[in-house]
């Protein structure tokens, strides 16, 4: 019996198919009911997969949802220090602009905004409706009042979504962070650097500074710019086993939130695009390079050292007359001797000096997170260039690659990359100096802090180890030697196990004769700059840096079991 | 008897296609307006963050310092600065390693 009736369905499946109902046939079709079954099941399927899709997506990032209302073109991601703390951010504002042509009914409009702005001059406001010309009539308008704003439901109200970036540390990171222009494109900076970046990333960009350091790190480079009257002047703080930044400073400095353009070139970075000749500082470099080659030890004895010698018809001659003939290599880094330094740069030869320059990366441009970067200048290498390379005479470089020159000789010989933006990874490194070489320079650079013959006894803060070389040279002004001097002091602590780098220097310093010195071995005290050597003023800036940042150095960033 | 399970298959499925459809849209609305708030909750959190940042900025901290105390601040010496570890509830006083 059942075999029959499917027969029949059959048949009529074939009626159904040539478009012939039968209409007086109740039995349901049996193609059909699956036809619509499969539809069901088909709307339900899709409606279940939405469900599974809803319940199992990730919480969109917030910030993407913000970039989306700002739209791409006004996105900027915020950029925070070490700690989190806010150094650029972006904030919404809205304009409201009206639009005559658009008005419904001007009364009622005008009633409306009295109530949401009762200080306004309304006066102003119907003239400038009687033109049928668009016209701002609030910009940053408050939420409260955008949204009171909006539920006129008046048409002829155009608001407008604009970005502010707010720079709530105003001077304090200026060089680092840079500025955009009006239409959100960064200018200079990291701004700059990281434009494409900022646009695209949904979460801030953590930088290695930290806020409270450069804060202070600043105010003691003011105070004392304003002290030894420098044209300017530039700090660096530099982690030696990673190359974080944890603070750059170059004064005169600008609140970014004035958005004023800069022309002025004293406003340079002096820590990133200045190049100058740094004088003694490089000294250390040539007798680390001496002694990983094996040429010397720092017990070497160099005799009858000259107090002048000529090469190329110019005299290269002691800074310190009185420096005696017979040295050790170790004595003439801690006595900063000219001849001696010169001594040790021939034995090492001009191939080695050149390529041991280079490992430090100190003559050619150094590749940074910000574009602003001075080039140092081209050598014409010689007998004589090498001579005076030695001991820093006319070499130029900046002041950051000698904290990245000096981190590498004091963290055991390994290169590192100078970072203003936090990482995650930790490079390979790669090994420049032998571990030996280091710990031997890092006792002579703490000899030159420690010691009466030593030149930066006033960088001697208690309980930090420091250790350094200063740096006395004669600024170059149009080509020629002036009588104007660089002060610089690369410094190292704690030197039993180097973990920062300090270096600072002074732009065109004068001598203070009201300044009043305190030794730091409790001696006493003295009044006036005896001389304008980097000995009495940049030595003095790191030590009284050292003493406020210091004990924060010395706690915050430490590991307690 | 089939035709009644066919309908009633056919029924059951428009109800659960109606049931579906409504708590997605019901899911979706949900998610809507938690996501919304969160983003105004995140916003907030943001500015009081900003402000926060500004208040407790080195420079602030230091001006409020001279406003509503006398008191200069007193350098400490990094020798007089100690640890003071919590362990087996003991607490083990260690000097501050400056060289470790």
């Amino acid at each position: 019996m059942e075999e029959n009736k499917s027969r029949i369905i059959l048949e009529d499946y074939k009626n159904d198919f040539i478009y012939k109902k039968n209409k007086s046939n109740l039995n349901i079709n049996f193609n059909r009911i699956a036809f619509i079954f499969f539809i069901f099941f088909l709307i339900s399927s899709i409606y279940i997969i939405h469900l599974i899709h809803l319940g199992s997506r990730k919480n969109s990032n917030l910030e993407k949802n913000l970039s989306n209302i700002f739209g791409k073109e006004l996105y900027r991601a915020d950029i925070v220090d070490r700690n989190g703390r806010y150094l650029a951010k972006s904030v919404s504002s809205i304009d409201i602009g009206i639009n005559p042509v658009e008005i419904i009914d001007q009364k009622k409009l005008l009633v409306n905004l009295k109530l949401i702005f009762p200080n306004k001059n309304f006066n102003e406001i119907e003239k400038l409706i009687k033109k049928n010309k668009f016209f701002w009539l609030e910009k940053k308008i408050s939420e409260d009042n955008y949204d009171r704003i909006m539920k006129l439901g008046d048409k002829s109200i155009k608001p407008e979504e604009k970005i502010t970036r707010l720079y709530p540390q105003k001077n304090l990171f200026s060089h680092i962070i840079g500025q955009i222009d009006d239409g959100n494109i960064g200018i200079s900076g990291l701004e700059k650097s990281l434009d494409k970046k900022l646009k695209e990333i949904n979460e801030p960009i953590k930088l290695t500074v930290d806020e409270d350091i450069q804060y202070l790190i600043r105010k003691e480079l003011i105070k004392f710019n304003n002290i030894f009257n420098a044209n300017g002047s530039a700090a660096i703080l530099m982690n030696v086993n990673n190359g974080e930044i944890l603070s750059l400073v170059s004064l005169p400095d600008f609140d970014l939130n004035q958005r004023q353009k800069i022309e002025d070139v004293n406003f340079i970075n002096r820590a990133t695009k200045g190049v100058y000749e740094l004088g003694s500082v490089f000294k250390t470099f040539t007798l680390a390079a001496a002694l990983n080659e094996k040429i010397v030890q720092p017990e070497t004895e160099f005799l009858d050292l000259e107090k002048s010698i000529r090469c190329g018809g110019n005299t290269i001659s002691e800074y310190d007359l009185k420096i005696p003939s017979n040295l050790t290599a170790e004595e003439i880094l801690v006595r900063s001797g000219n001849i001696g330094s010169v001594r040790i740069g021939q034995m090492l030869g001009l191939e080695k000096f050149i390529e041991y320059m280079n490992k430090f990366d100190l003559l050619n441009q150094m590749n940074f997170d910000i574009e602003e970067m001075g080039v140092p200048l081209k050598l014409r290498w010689g007998k004589c260039k090498l001579a005076t390379a030695s001991f820093g005479h006319g070499i130029t470089t900046t002041p950051i690659q000698l904290a990245k020159a000096y981190s590498i000789v004091s963290n055991g010989g390994y290169e590192i990359h100078p970072t203003l933006i936090k990482k995650d990874k930790t490079e390979i490194k790669k090994r420049i100096l032998d571990q030996e070489v280091s710990s031997k320079i890092n006792n002579i650079l703490r000899k030159i802090v420690t010691t009466k013959e030593g030149t930066a006894s006033l960088a001697n803060v208690d309980g930090y180890e420091v250790g350094g070389k200063t740096g006395t040279a004669q600024k170059i002004i149009n080509g020629n030697y002036s009588n104007k001097k660089i002060n610089t002091f690369a410094s190292i602590f704690p030197i039993s196990n180097p973990k920062f780098t300090l270096v600072v220097m002074l732009d065109e310093p004068k001598t203070n004769k009201d300044y009043i010195y305190t030794y730091r071995d409790g001696s006493g005290k003295y009044k006036g700059t005896p001389f304008n050597t980097a000995g009495w003023t940049s030595v003095e800036i790191v030590g009284q840096i050292i003493d406020k940042i210091g004990p924060i150095l010395a706690t915050k960033y430490i590991e307690v079991e | 008897m089939r035709k009644f399970w066919l309908l009633f298959i056919i029924f059951s499925l428009i109800i659960s296609t109606t049931v579906i459809k409504n708590s997605t849209k019901k899911f979706e609305d949900e998610i809507f307006s938690t996501e919304e708030s969160l983003r105004v909750l995140n916003l907030n959190y943001n500015d009081v963050l900003l402000e926060h940042n500004y208040l407790s900025s080195s420079e602030r901290l230091l001006e409020f310092q001279s406003l509503y105390f006398d008191n200069e601040l007193t350098q400490k010496n990094i020798n007089e600065i100690k640890i003071l570890i919590k362990k087996d509830n003991k607490i083990l006083i260690k000097d501050l390693e400056t060289d470790k």
